[in-house]
């Protein structure tokens, strides 16, 4: 600031402050990353002028929030009660949020997903009864098992479409229950039951306090996993690619237009979600200490869809939310019997007839709904956006400018009904000097015309020939003669633009 | 041999009653009915109703068989109407609607295993039998009169219900339908109620199956899953939409069930039959039948 100008060539040369409004703020990011940890926008507030940061993305905050209260909930009431309730909700909705990578992400109708888990939580399950192997080769075991299903029903989905490929894995679960009930290895006595499964704690904490709360912690470290590795494929370079492909309604050749690979990272994205949910069977295997075959049943498989659906589906959040509110129902209302699985399917059934995707997707829905009203609202009163389309209205930023056609219309017409004989006479006999005051009124509003078309007097030979033209508004072009009458005076000409003025008026 | 043969068949002309049902739906108004085992459940469970008044009434024989038989079809067809009041009728012309109409019949499903779990307990409800007890010995094999009863009505409803499809004015609608539904709208087709028709139709075929299943097993609540799940592969193998693909598909199927069951052992079943059906789609995308290939993307 305290520098002084000094000159350059023939300008005086100043510092040149950089003018950005929107950095008020110095942007932290992820150590080694350009990623931004939150996004923030730097603005001054309009109303205050004061500087301020505003959360773009209001996610972050969500997340954190929701999973805190979801790891201090059970942990602080620390009834049983809420223990299993929460343990289920933070494993269903691990399952969940991995099914959403394949749905959404994917774009695959893969009804294996407990298939998936099944396979993961029996193989697991099988080894750690007959071999005693440890928790984490368990987990590992899961994961791997997992990614061989996954690889295995991924190779139909290369040749069939969409709901084709919903049907063929629909069957799946049912035909693992079939396998698992007729075979004596994995439980086919108990009626599919395998029990005594290792555990990660210890068998003989679990009956108190802390096991209990340990427990639990392992199961939202489960959620945490599958969260982080959603976040990582979905928006990772796999993710975003699949998601361009996606936008474009599944058209395979647009994406492969864009260089990618569909089916290859289709294939790849649904075999990491399918070792994942292996894993969190194995983890389930270990979790309750064995497996059951209501992993397999079409009931728990709708169940876990109509999580998806309530929620909103190919969104993790709608994931998550959906499985608290249906897992709340199902452990909630124990006593209401199969009335609560019927409140469930009626939630899923609502959300599909009326909304356009789940409870996430209600905002966008209402939001243009209210739109349209509003549209029509204001089809309904043309007059108060004055020169512009009542559609239009909602898109000019500046409403000063509505405001300022509205009160030229209403001027307009005001002096339009002042126009008569008399006034052009008065006029006619004394374009210059004191006039009534409509007269005055109407030459002002005609003086402030804006300067493209506006008609003036062009003086030929002076004293002698006058003529009207009106000006182009653009510098260097020059004005065009209106009309080839001449003018004898100068108050003619005035009276004659003064004419051609009240035409325009009434014409207007 | 012959036994497999027969044991194919009577499979084949069960779950194929199923798949026929699921794959008009599908190539006529574009929405999979994933309710089919509620549908399926719903026949049981009308028929059963229908026996417990029928004893009481002191019906028998022919009787008590035609009703069991006819009121399972019934209450199979009105089931069929009910999901096409909700999963059809109102989502019919939103946008999605394969995939919103798949996940509300799938609700339906849900809820209506729930129903019949309060409305009849978890039990398994015995039908009579419709064809009578024995064997009859045809050279050196025989066969029951249910296996044969079974496969002599399935064959005469499929042919009526094709037959019915050739020649009447409702069957070419329905064709149209699953020719072109644009172009069967535009010429004056109803798209719902010839929708409703064809939901009730493969209804009527879903109930049928069920009775004749319940020959064998009962039916309970959940009973619907797993001839629902067979149905499904079927109707993809033989390429949803066309009837002679389902049939041949079916046979196949059945005979595939039935040699497993035979010469392997009996939980491999699933395997083979998911092998068989990823070849088969893996050859020919759209199925043995395969006629949609373009009309319905």
């Amino acid at each position: 600031m305290s520098e002084t100008p000094r000159l350059v060539g023939r300008r005086a040369w100043r510092p040149h402050w950089p003018v950005n409004s929107t950095r008020v703020f110095k942007r932290r990011r992820w150590p080694g990353t350009k990623r931004s940890m939150l996004k923030l926008s730097g603005r001054y507030n309009p109303k205050t002028l004061r500087r301020e940061m505003v959360l773009t993305d209001k996610k972050p905050l969500f997340w954190s929030v929701g999973l805190l209260a979801l790891l201090l909930l059970p942990l602080g009431i620390a009834s049983e009660r809420f223990f299993t309730m929460f343990g289920i909700i933070c494993i269903y909705a691990a399952i969940n949020v991995m099914w959403t990578l394949i749905i959404g992400t994917a774009g695959l109708q893969s009804f294996a997903t407990l298939a998936t888990v099944g396979v993961g939580a029996y193989g697991a399950g099988y080894l750690s009864v007959t071999y005693a192997i440890p928790w984490p080769l368990m987990l590992l075991v899961g994961a791997v098992l997992g990614g061989l299903m996954g690889w295995i029903i991924s190779l139909p989905a290369r040749r069939l479409d969409g709901l084709y490929y919903a049907l063929l894995t629909l069957g799946l679960s049912e035909f693992m229950r079939n396998f698992v009930t007729q075979s004596d290895e994995l439980g086919g006595k108990f009626n599919g039951a395998l029990f005594g499964v290792g555990r990660i704690i210890p068998s003989d904490l679990l009956t108190t306090r802390l096991g209990q709360s340990l427990l639990y912690l392992t199961a939202f470290i489960a959620l945490l996993i599958a969260l982080a590795v959603y976040r990582w494929v979905n928006g990772g370079r796999t993710g975003i690619l699949l998601r361009a492909a996606a936008t474009s309604k599944e058209d395979e050749a647009f994406a492969s237009a864009l260089g990618i690979d569909f089916n290859k990272e289709r294939t790849r994205v649904f075999i990491i979600a399918s070792a994942m949910l292996g894993f969190l069977g194995a983890f389930y295997a270990t979790y309750i200490g064995g497996t059951s075959l209501q992993l397999f049943s079409l009931e728990l498989l709708l169940l876990l869809l109509a999580m998806i659906v309530i929620g909103g589906l190919g969104r993790a959040e709608g994931a998550v939310v959906g499985t608290v509110i249906v897992v709340g129902i199902t452990q909630w209302f124990t006593d209401w019997g199969p009335w609560r699985i019927v409140l469930v399917g009626v939630l899923a059934l609502a959300s599909v007839l009326f909304t356009r995707n789940g409870l996430f997707g209600l905002k966008a829905q209402i939001e243009e709904i209210r739109d349209r009203r509003k549209a029509l609202y204001r089809a309904g009163i043309t007059s108060r956006y004055a020169e512009f389309l009542p559609q239009q209205a909602p898109e000019i930023h500046d409403k000063s400018a509505i405001v300022g056609r509205v009160f030229e219309r209403s001027l307009r017409d005001r002096l339009r009904s002042w126009i008569s004989p008399e006034l052009i006479a008065e006029h006619e006999a004394k374009p210059l000097g004191q006039h009534s005051d409509r007269l005055e009124r109407m030459l002002n509003y005609f003086r402030k015309a804006p300067i493209p078309d506006k008609y003036v007097v062009y003086c030929e030979v002076p004293f002698e020939s006058y003529r009207v033209v009106a000006l182009s508004g653009l510098p260097g072009v020059p004005p065009r003669i209106v009309d080839d009458k001449k003018y004898a005076s100068l108050d003619e000409a005035y009276h004659a633009v003064f004419l051609r003025r009240v035409n325009d008026l009434r014409a207007h | 041999m012959i036994e497999v043969v027969i044991s194919a068949l009577v499979l084949a002309s069960m779950y194929g009653l199923i798949a026929i049902g699921i794959s008009l739906t599908w190539a006529s108004i574009g929405m999979l009915n994933l309710a089919q085992g509620f549908i399926f459940t719903a026949g049981g469970y009308t028929a059963w109703l229908y026996a417990q008044y029928a004893e009481g009434w002191g019906l028998e024989g022919v009787g008590l068989s035609a009703g069991v038989l006819i009121f399972g079809m019934l209450g199979s067809a009105l089931a069929g109407l009910f999901v096409g009041a909700i999963a059809f009728l109102p989502l019919q012309d939103r946008d999605n609607f394969r995939t919103r109409s798949l996940i509300a019949t799938l609700a339906i499903s849900l809820i209506g295993t729930q129903i019949w779990l309060i409305l009849f307990g978890p039990q398994n409800k015995p039908l009579p039998p419709v064809f009578g007890e024995g064997r009859i010995e045809i050279g050196p094999a025989g066969m029951s009169y249910q296996q044969l009863g079974t496969i002599i009505v399935a064959s005469v409803m499929l042919a009526l219900v094709i037959l019915w499809m050739r020649s009447s004015r409702r069957g070419l609608q329905m064709r149209a339908m699953m020719m072109d539904p644009l172009g069967a709208a535009v010429v004056g087709v109803s798209v719902r109620s010839t929708g409703m028709r064809v939901l009730a139709i493969s209804g009527a075929l879903t109930g049928l199956s069920s009775v004749l299943l319940a020959q064998v097993f009962f039916v309970s609540p959940t009973s619907g899953v797993q001839p629902l799940t067979t149905g499904l592969i079927i109707s993809l193998a033989g390429g949803l939409g066309s009837i002679p693909g389902t049939v041949a598909a079916a046979g196949l199927i059945g005979l595939a069930e039935a040699l497993t069951a035979r010469y392997l052992q009996q939980s491999l079943v699933p395997f083979v039959l998911f092998a068989i059906v990823v070849l088969i789609l893996i050859f020919r995308p759209r199925g043995l039948g395969g006629l949609l290939e373009d009309v319905r993307e």
